[in-house]
């Protein structure tokens, strides 16, 4: 799942900046993006993801730092120059143009003959399966055909960097799930770096090599998926991606690569350092991921540790249910999730149940 | 509570009747009149039976008819053209580079000439353009010759009339390119276009439905401006409006007037026809 380090570097963010008037909107952006990845920004709005695809695009000339894209810096490039092309969130789609016009926008100074250039449209909307749709006016297209467009649009125009804000935010559900798949395959196919800006962690989750989890205009973690969703390096990170219990823990000791704390509900735990991501001046908590804890049924014995605990709600989902359970008689409630699988019966709500977990599943902010 | 579409449309008519009837008496009735009496005999003061096509024979028997007419369209055309080359810049301002809360201030400003009369806007036309005027005395002062603008009467009601209807211009202009999204202009320069090409294919594309609007609306009134060439032209280049006025008021011969009306209708048509034909061009494209 980890992606290679001996990739060349595509872009660079060196100590990036940006002020619009007071509000400080990049605070410091540091990273490395690798030629070939999908990458992705990803944060809650307002968080700065947007503003920094637009430095790379060329919309936003930076307050200070450095942004270099192949090897150049890029300042003072304007963006029709530079190796980049976006799909915009509202797809920017030409109305007053034809769709083969807009996706054969980019090439009027292509020196290709017009048949060419009319074959390379062609072959640029069966790419993003719209074969055929050439003659049809751009404003007859729903919103998923006119993404593909816009995909066409900026793929013909073979760029280095693929950049894409928030591309399937407007489309709905099925469709959303649907073109996420359609792009790594489409990344893959391509083989170029795509840069895909997004809110969604499912959608960042599922689609990235590495992703930059952003808050307040600076990169709060970047990994690559599993590690971000296992380890991530705050509190903040943790509870943006997926869901996460977070139990009041004491830090009892701390020798050599062992960390041992004392959690609430769960006892004694030693933990790892490589699960103790750096400091951060918080009040100590461990955090689970509800997928770790598991309800053990009848004479079921636990892998690893176990603890009682009392069924507060049951929140049905027809191939899961989550529980919430207080914890070892405490007032700690988390939060976990059980397949329903034949054989295991829903629960009511003030069960007592054991609940099993593994000390290796815990993460300690502090 | 719902209303069946036909309950619907009685209510319409009724609230649309008062202004259908004002419609009816002040437009379509006095029309009506002219095409009856453009086809009637006229004598002095009096219209009557049988009809005749003599009148629309006179118009193309005398060729300082044609010629007058032809000036008219050539003076509203230029016109035209130099009030949409002019106001295209200032919509293009105001839309793209004012502050968005400055906007309704500019166009504010922009519809300050309407406050004062037009026959007061002539006349200081002629402080500034006539003999002796403040471009003249300001020439003479650098040392060059006048140029008395005033007394090349055509260059001065294009001037005028250039001035008088820049507003009306700018407006739809300025409401056309608002609708233009921004976003399709940074796509333009993302897919590796200049500013300026970007503005050639995306902006003045989108925004030729305000222009060819502003074009007719330059147009159609100043092809048949009456007051305009007589004040400022002295009625020395009587425009198509001077030449009915002359010959329903001062010769009482309104069925020639009308039939000259008619031929300025017909000619007004043609050329607004075509502009609309241009406009559906654009507007099909779109939205």
């Amino acid at each position: 799942m980890t992606f290679s380090d001996d990739r060349p570097t595509m872009i660079e963010f060196k100590d990036v900046h940006k002020y619009y008037g007071d509000y400080h909107a990049l605070r410091g952006i540091n990273g490395t993006i690798k030629a070939g990845e999908f990458f992705s920004l990803l944060g809650p709005s307002g968080c700065g993801k947007t503003t920094l695809l637009r430095t790379i695009a060329g919309f936003e000339d930076i307050s200070s730092g450095v942004v270099m894209i192949d090897g150049k810096d890029a300042a003072g490039m304007p963006a029709n120059v530079r190796p980049t092309n976006m799909v915009f969130q509202s797809y920017a789609i030409f109305p007053h143009m034809s769709v083969a016009e807009n996706v054969g926008f980019g090439l009027r100074k292509d020196p290709r003959s017009k048949e060419e250039k009319a074959k390379a449209v062609a072959e640029a909307l069966e790419m993003v399966g719209l074969k055929g749709y050439g003659n049809r006016a751009a404003h007859a297209l729903s919103g998923g055909q006119r993404q593909r467009v816009a995909l066409a649009r900026a793929l013909i125009l073979k760029p280095k960097v693929l950049l894409l804000d928030e591309p399937l935010s407007a489309l709905d559900k099925k469709m959303r799930e649907h073109m996420q798949v359609e792009l790594i395959k489409l990344q893959r196919q391509v083989g170029i770096t795509f840069i895909l800006v997004t809110h969604d962690q499912e959608e960042a989750l599922v689609m990235s090599d590495r992703i930059a989890v952003m808050f307040e205009g600076e990169i709060a973690q970047l990994a690559d998926p599993e590690t971000l969703y296992r380890r991530p390096a705050t509190r903040k990170v943790a509870d943006f991606i997926g869901t996460m219990n977070f139990i009041p823990a004491e830090i009892l000791s701390e020798a050599g690569d062992k960390v041992e704390v004392d959690a609430k509900g769960l006892g004694r735990v030693a933990l790892d350092i490589s699960q103790a991501p750096a400091k951060t001046g918080e009040t100590p908590v461990v955090g689970l991921r509800p997928e770790t804890l598991t309800l053990l049924y009848d004479d079921q014995k636990p892998t690893e540790r176990e603890t009682d605990g009392v069924i507060d709600e049951v929140i049905y989902f027809g191939d899961m249910t989550y529980y919430d359970v207080y914890l070892g008689g405490t007032d700690v409630e988390v939060r976990l999730s059980m397949r329903n699988v034949p054989g295991r019966p829903v629960l009511d709500v003030g069960t007592k149940v054991r609940v099993a977990w593994s000390p290796s599943a815990l993460v300690l902010f502090r | 509570m719902a209303q069946t579409p036909s309950s619907e449309a009685r209510a319409g008519l009724k609230l649309i009747s008062p202004t259908a009837i004002y419609v009816i008496l002040l437009l379509a009735v006095p029309l009506a009149t002219v095409l009856l009496y453009s086809v009637l005999t006229g004598g002095r003061g009096t219209v009557g039976l049988p009809l005749t096509g003599e009148n629309y024979a006179e118009l193309w028997s005398k060729p300082v008819y044609g010629y007058i007419m032809l000036k008219s369209l050539l003076v509203a055309l230029t016109v035209t053209a130099i009030t949409v080359l002019l106001a295209y810049p200032v919509a293009y301002f105001v839309s793209f580079h004012v502050k968005p809360e400055r906007k309704s201030l500019w166009l504010f400003l922009i519809t300050i000439p309407f406050w004062t009369s037009y026959i007061i806007r002539v006349s200081l036309w002629f402080v500034i353009l006539g003999y002796g005027g403040v471009l003249d005395s300001t020439l003479a002062s650098i040392g060059l010759p006048p140029l008395n603008v005033a007394s090349y009467s055509i260059l001065s009601i294009i001037i005028v009339l250039a001035h008088a209807y820049a507003p009306f211009a700018v407006l739809p202009i300025f409401v056309s390119l608002e609708k233009v999204d921004r976003s399709l202009l940074e796509a333009g320069q993302d897919l590796g276009e200049s500013r300026w090409v970007t503005f050639l294919r995306v902006t003045l594309p989108l925004s030729m439905p305000g222009v060819i609007a502003a074009t007719l609306i330059v147009f159609i009134p100043t092809v048949g401006d009456y007051v305009t060439p007589e004040l400022v032209g002295d009625g020395k280049e009587p425009m198509i409006a001077n030449l009915i006025e002359t010959q329903l008021l001062k010769l009482r011969n309104f069925a020639q007037g009308s039939a000259f009306a008619v031929a300025s209708m017909l000619m007004v048509g043609v050329v607004s026809l075509i502009f609309v034909l241009l406009n559906r061009r654009f507007i099909g494209g779109q939205k």
